[in-house]
């Protein structure tokens, strides 16, 4: 089985209809099972400096260790390993860049990220971009936004309910390229078929209600590229305050490592 | 810089400047504004600066602390808010917190001291994990200005049946062949999602791009056959 074949992935990215930039980053890898989103921000115009390095440089990450054919007996983590590293990779590079050069000075960039593989989806993040999952009735953010917003929440100092009429929303607290290391969120869950994940940053979920976002997931489910088109449509809709990026994958059959007498000759995926 | 202007009986008494994390007002000599008020606790109320916010609790007070009229336990103030503590108003001036709320480009700030926080008594303990939803409150799904529409079966299975668009998407057809009508602030659209054949409007196939839909327009998915309407 292909993995290319077992999943459906479509993204979309608008610069929104206040900014003149978009300073988010998109990127999908078929072969890899592999989506990244990245929200950057600061420096003068270097936001999308630091979103493209981080996409970029996790995709390469992977691309070179996957590449090599590693499988599950390489280690019982091995994608979260993978990802973790790729991630402080991308934060080291963007710290220095962002260091050593006057122009890229206080950029940053928030990620999230997701890998399928073996049947399993591997979630990476740090800041606040999303990942939500629509799993036959239930509907989950599977991401705690590393922001100051969501710890006043934790923490009880407001309501879930108070965080609309915050001002916090706009803060993150962590992001990459603003220290030397990065703590990195990473979660593995077992992906099903008919699932639908969404990556996002917030110029969607501060501009779209959850329960619309759900809606969407909902009503389009079997035409994906639709969905994500949708989804930027409605954060304009209501305003598009932001820059608004969108990836979507639904998983349209299993995607085992090893499937088959031929695959555990000739290594992963064929 | 947020603000307090402390007035009675619409005399200005002074302003206040929130430059503590922690600013209090009550009876007590020690708190950052003194009120000598019977009706004012000795340790009324407190507000506390987290990053752009200023949050409102009140401290157990005898006589309550009013926001707008309305008694609060703790409030996001928002600009021009009038807390009122005994026959005291105090207002709260800050541009920053505006309800609609600027978006300003996201900025990193790091994670504050819980411990300082938790000594302070600012904070409850940990709670679980919850997901909340930012979107702004100002962000009202589709600020629609035309009448609410609605389809009803005119064949097909679904023939008789009226549905209410007023959710900003509403899926028609069956899982194989299927179509959504959206809301928006323009107006409503219909945009084909799945099967091979295109919804039909008015006898005409639509393409791939959402169609606006008309007052009495007639519609095709599938086999159900539907009029739009405007109420």
């Amino acid at each position: 089985m292909k993995l290319k074949n077992a999943l459906t992935i479509a993204s979309a990215t608008d610069a929104g209809l206040v900014r003149n930039f978009n300073e988010d980053s998109v990127s999908t890898n078929e072969e890899l099972g592999l989506v990244v989103l990245a929200d950057g921000m600061g420096g003068y115009k270097a936001g999308d400096v630091a979103s493209g390095m981080a996409t970029m440089i996790i995709g390469n990450e992977l691309k070179e260790h996957l590449g090599k054919g590693l499988d599950k007996s390489n280690g019982v983590d091995l994608e979260t390993e993978l990802l973790r590293t790729a991630i402080t990779r991308a934060n080291q590079a963007i710290y220095h860049a962002a260091h050593n050069k006057t122009q890229f000075q206080g950029m940053g960039t928030t990620v999230v990220a997701t890998l399928f593989r073996d049947n399993v989806v591997t979630i990476a993040h740090a800041g606040d971009s999303r990942l939500y999952r629509l799993r036959g009735e239930k509907f989950d953010q599977l991401t705690v936004d590393h922001s100051l917003l969501q710890e006043q929440v934790q923490l009880g100092l407001i309501s879930a309910e108070d965080a609309r009429v915050s001002h916090n929303r706009n803060l993150v607290t962590r992001a990459l390229g603003v220290t030397q290391t990065i703590a990195v969120d990473v979660r593995q869950e077992r992906a099903q078929v008919g699932d639908i994940y969404l990556l996002c940053s917030d110029g969607l979920n501060d501009m779209v209600d959850d329960a619309d976002i759900e809606l969407a997931m909902r009503s389009i489910k079997e035409n994906i590229p639709l969905l994500v088109r949708q989804l930027v449509m409605m954060a304009n809709d209501n305003g598009g305050h932001d820059n608004i990026s969108v990836a979507a994958i639904k998983v349209e059959k299993p995607f085992p490592l090893r499937s088959g007498f031929f695959a555990r000759w000739f290594g992963a995926y064929v | 810089m947020a603000k307090l202007v402390l007035s009675m009986n619409g005399s200005v008494l002074g302003n206040y400047f929130l430059e503590k994390e922690r600013f209090s007002f009550g009876r007590k000599p020690t708190c950052d504004i003194q009120i000598n008020d019977q009706g004012v606790s000795k340790e009324h109320a407190v507000i506390l600066t987290v990053g752009n916010d200023q949050i409102l609790e009140d401290l157990g007070s005898t006589n309550g602390t009013l926001v707008n009229g309305e008694k609060v336990q703790r409030h996001i103030l928002q600009n021009g808010d009038v807390i009122e503590v005994g026959r005291y108003k105090l207002r709260f001036v800050n541009a920053k917190a505006m309800p609609d709320m600027d978006f300003d480009k996201t900025l990193m700030i790091p994670a504050f001291d819980r411990t300082k926080l938790k000594q302070e008594g600012a904070v409850k303990d940990e709670a679980d994990t919850q997901s909340i939803t930012t979107a702004a409150a100002n962000a009202r799904n589709v600020k629609t200005i035309f009448p609410l529409g609605a389809v009803r079966g005119i064949g097909g299975e679904n023939t008789g049946r009226e549905i209410d668009l007023s959710r900003s998407i509403t899926a028609l057809g069956k899982p194989d062949n299927s179509a959504i009508i959206t809301r928006r602030p323009v107006g409503y659209f219909i945009t084909h999602v799945v099967g091979k054949k295109h919804p039909i409007v008015n006898g005409k196939a639509i393409g791939d791009d959402p169609y606006p839909l008309d007052n009495l327009d007639q519609i095709e998915v599938g086999v159900d056959k539907l009029q739009f309407y405007l109420k």
